[in-house]
């Protein structure tokens, strides 16, 4: 369907979760495509009730997949993941649909997938000092799961709960049969670093969302908090096969 | 009236209900058995009050019918348990039905408009 020339190596597939994001889909998608005009585009519209869909469609550069449901970020993610494997797609990204993470970064996080040195790389805002500034709740939510992750496998991410993330084919198998739900990122770090997954982040400049606001409140944030330490812990001494 | 005739009249009622709903088929034979069992001891005991005295003697509890809330709570707890197991299986499998059904319908509409 989208004609495919020289510049990747390999059938590469950007993920886009997308819940009612009219306003910021149409230029995402068209920053992808400017940024890389062979990778393929999946918009995965998790019940949207707003023209997400038919916005995505108009574009004309990506397949849009209608969730009949709301699903969540988990469910979603999934779908997407599930649609990479069955059309043989060796890389998959994950980008969100709110214009915060920049595709020119996209060569970046894909270039150790390509040369085979990780599995799974992490775009991070906090690797190196950029001028991405964040709401202090936040900041103390990533710090705790940095901490947390430090604590549970002995390593470093500065940044764990980023969604700007490129996957090999290995793992595009195992998120298309398992992935967790809610407030995946954390716990997919977790599990894969479990299944002795090589995953590292690269530094990345983010912006601030374009449109729309955060789903996220302070009250669901601590649930969220206690919820996914739970998920992760579980996801620590459980084997996911 | 005393409470045990009362209690019998409850477990026959409850009986009734129970048999009347997988009759009907609003109630799946693996649960029907559960309730059943439930309310045949239930009217086991009623109709028979001695009963309870040397099981609750044996186990040291002195005021018998506390061994009744205590059987039944354990009841409750064990239920609500195997419930929650069967609504995460039912929701994990919703899932992935709702992603198949997306799925299959991006493939039709792309099937639709390559023809």
């Amino acid at each position: 369907m989208i004609k495919r020339e020289s510049f990747l190596s390999m059938k590469t597939l950007a993920i886009i979760p997308a819940f009612n994001e009219e306003k910021s889909i149409a230029s995402v998608i068209h920053a992808i495509k400017r940024a890389q005009p062979d990778m393929d585009i999946l918009i995965i519209n998790d019940g949207s009730k707003d023209r997400t869909s038919e916005v995505a469609r108009a574009t004309k550069h990506a397949v849009v997949i209608d969730l009949p449901v709301n699903l969540g970020i988990g469910g979603a993610m999934q779908t997407g993941y599930l649609y990479a494997a069955r059309h043989n797609f060796e890389i998959a990204v994950q980008i969100d649909a709110d214009g915060q993470h920049d595709p020119e970064a996209l060569t970046q996080l894909i270039a150790p997938l390509l040369s085979g040195q990780l599995d799974c790389c992490i775009g991070s805002r906090f690797l190196m000092k950029t001028s991405y500034r964040s709401a202090w709740n936040r900041r103390v939510g990533i710090l705790f799961f940095t901490w947390m992750i430090q604590w549970m496998i002995g390593k470093t991410f500065t940044d764990p709960t980023s969604g700007f993330r490129a996957v090999n084919r290995p793992i595009i198998e195992l998120f298309a049969n398992y992935y967790p739900e809610d407030y995946p990122e954390v716990e997919a770090v977790v599990l894969l670093e479990r299944q002795k997954f090589r995953v590292k982040e690269v530094s990345v400049l983010m912006h601030a969302r374009k449109a729309g606001r955060s789903s996220i409140t302070p009250l669901k944030s601590l649930y969220y908090m206690v919820k996914v330490s739970l998920a992760v812990f579980i996801t620590r001494i459980r084997n996911v096969s | 009236m005393n409470v045990y005739v009362l209690a019998i009249i409850f477990c026959l009622v409850f009986i009734f209900i129970a048999v009347e709903l997988i009759r009907r088929q609003k109630l799946q034979e693996q649960y029907a058995i559960l309730w059943l069992i439930l309310g045949f001891v239930m009217a086991l005991l009623s109709l028979f009050p001695g009963l309870l005295d040397p099981i609750s003697h044996s186990l040291h509890i002195y005021y018998a019918p506390s061994l009744l809330f205590l059987l039944g709570l354990l009841f409750s707890l064990a239920f609500i348990m195997h419930l929650t197991l069967v609504i995460s299986k039912l929701h994990r499998k919703l899932t992935r039905l709702i992603q198949e059904v997306a799925l299959l319908q991006e493939q039709l509409r792309g099937k639709e408009s390559n023809s």
